[in-house]
């Protein structure tokens, strides 16, 4: 036993220096392969926004282009940036405001491919501003003094619920906004322990299956057609390998269109890779997925940000976005 | 005595999942939000079925055994180098006590910059925190080396190697195994925290996923998974403490003469 134990932590202690040894670079540079076929690998979150990447690569775009995408689900954005930027990912996906206050903060990040839009749409929008079914409040006007709750404090979403409330005439600075994950969102407005929820899918639908009301929807509201998200790489990998970056830009518009057109095949392929259950899965109002980023949308959110104090220097579109 | 105790466990235990059928259907917690055992099991069962379980079960087990392996071997080589060369000890004292505390989860965004959502992140959380366990346990149990059996073997002209395999080890194997125990199940919640939180594959990643989804029973399902892995590894741990201790009184339960 005691030569067993010996042995062991020896041996612990060789995996240990081998593991810390080899392939310590990350892996920025493992471009060009035998087959002529580039594995990058996409930093996502396991959400319906990131649909088409996986539809892409199950419909060849990707592989046409000599691309193959190997997904990491991340918990959040949280770990995607740094990710990215470290070279543990290529591309990853993240939102618009995370991506200007990155780059106003100076982290090397560039835009590249477009992500997801809101579908413009009042009332058909996949984030909303819900209530609990039977409350009092009709509009986001009414949420002053009241407490709402937000994915990320300091974000797109409570960028976009105080426009919602600055456009029904209220005054944002008055509503106390609280940090809450989406999952956790439904139990909490049906305690009663918030009095609204800005929510986005599927943390919407099982909301609204539980009677919770609609009254604004923010995304809606900050921009017709706001690009929510975006997919992004590291500038120091853009500047290195243009080509597959290219490869990204053109397979991803592939993918985003053929999402668009083909929702029933959306909500199929969602089943793959989250365990939305089917009842919410076939409810769930799927977002938009143009080809291009919507400029215009992305300027109005950076006005809006500079308003609300976000960041300390404007962030650089020209330098961000492709 | 050893039949009872088991009985009363289970009788514990079924009447922790009978509590748990009841309490969500009398409508104490809301169905949706904590579903009744039954619930639970049929999701439990759905998974058994699921491939993509059982590998995210093995990347688990994977980073929990690796992660361990590496702070056993290195709390114990450290653990008696500390202990053997003077001055080193006095010399590291204050560096590990104010170490020590450091909560793993504090190293997240570290081991996300190095490593990526890679098992490399998850073995730095597992293996930062179980160390510590496996160290503090060794240096305990050199102190505890009857000073007259280390004489004894001084006298005899034994050199430090045969002195640190027939005094020293001995005596510390006790502490060791406690050790070992303990950050069996530090390494557990740890792996499990490190895939929820970094994404890294693996029964967390599996929970964070079925989170995101809104769906509640699965999520509970394999939070059940990860109760029983840590129970497993806990009766494990005991077993191989109790075979790598049959010798010591603690086991052998009569008093040394």
């Amino acid at each position: 036993m005691r030569r067993l134990l010996v042995g062991l932590a020896a041996g612990s202690m060789l995996v240990a220096a081998s593991a810390c040894g080899s392939s310590g670079n990350g892996a920025s540079d493992n471009t060009g392969s035998s087959t002529g076929t580039t594995t990058v690998k996409v930093g996502v979150i396991p959400i319906v926004d990131v649909a088409p990447l996986y539809l892409g690569q199950k419909e060849g775009f990707f592989s046409k282009h000599g691309l193959k995408l190997s997904m990491t689900l991340a918990q959040g954005g949280a770990a995607i940036v740094p990710g990215v930027v470290s070279g543990q990912f290529q591309f990853g996906f993240s939102n618009m405001t995370s991506l200007m206050l990155a780059e106003s903060n100076n982290v090397p990040v560039k835009a590249i491919a477009n992500g997801v839009a809101s579908t413009g749409v009042s009332g058909k929008d996949f984030g909303a501003l819900v209530v609990k079914k039977g409350s009092t409040l009709k509009s986001a006007k009414e949420l002053e003094g009241k407490k709402v709750a937000v994915n990320t404090l300091k974000n797109i979403n409570e960028t976009a619920v105080r426009e919602s409330v600055r456009k029904a005439g209220g005054d944002p600075d008055k509503v106390k906004f609280v940090e809450l994950a989406f999952d956790q969102m439904p139990a909490a407005l049906d305690k009663g322990q918030i009095d609204a929820a800005m929510a986005v899918e599927p943390a919407l639908t099982t909301m609204l299956n539980q009677g919770a009301q609609q009254i604004a929807w923010p995304l809606v509201d900050v921009a017709p057609n706001l690009t929510v998200a975006m997919y992004f790489t590291s500038t120091a990998y853009a500047t290195k390998n243009p080509a597959v970056v290219k490869k990204f830009q053109e397979a991803t518009a592939e993918s985003l269109a053929y999402a668009d057109a083909h929702p029933d095949e959306v909500r199929q392929i969602v089943a793959t890779y989250t365990k939305v259950p089917a009842s919410v899965l076939a409810k769930v109002i799927l977002p938009k997925w143009p080809a291009d980023p919507n400029r215009s949308s992305i300027e109005t959110l950076e006005k809006l940000s500079v308003t609300d104090g976000l960041f300390k220097t404007a962030p650089d579109l020209d330098k961000l976005l492709p | 005595m050893k039949g009872l105790n088991t009985a009363l466990g289970a009788a514990g235990l079924a009447a922790f999942l009978a509590l748990g059928e009841v309490v969500p259907r009398v409508g104490i917690v809301k169905e949706a939000y904590f579903p009744p055992t039954s619930r639970i099991a049929s999701a439990f069962w759905d998974e058994l079925q699921d491939g993509a379980f059982w590998s995210a079960l093995g990347d688990t087990l994977t980073g929990w055994a690796l992660g361990l392996a590496i702070a056993v071997g290195a709390g114990i080589v450290v653990g008696v180098l500390l202990s053997v060369v003077p001055h080193l000890r006095e010399a590291t004292a204050s560096t590990i006590e104010f170490l020590r505390p450091i909560p793993s989860v504090a190293l997240i965004p570290l081991a996300v910059l190095l490593y990526g959502t890679e098992l490399r992140s998850v073995l730095l959380l597992v293996v930062y925190a179980s160390f510590w366990q496996i160290l503090i346990q060794v240096l305990y149990g050199v102190q505890d080396v009857d000073p007259v059996a280390e004489e004894t073997a001084r006298s005899y002209g034994l050199g430090t190697w045969a002195r640190v395999r027939h005094v020293l080890w001995p005596s510390a194997l006790p502490y060791v195994m406690t050790g070992v125990r303990l950050a069996a199940a530090v390494a557990l919640i740890l792996t499990i925290t490190a895939e929820l939180v970094i994404g890294a594959p693996g029964l967390g990643a599996t929970i964070a996923v079925a989170q995101t989804s809104q769906a509640v029973p699965e999520m509970y399902a394999l939070i059940v998974v990860t109760g029983l892995l840590g129970l497993l590894i806990n009766v494990g741990a005991r077993t191989v403490e109790r075979r790598a201790l049959a010798w010591h009184q603690s086991v052998r339960g009569e008093v040394a003469v």
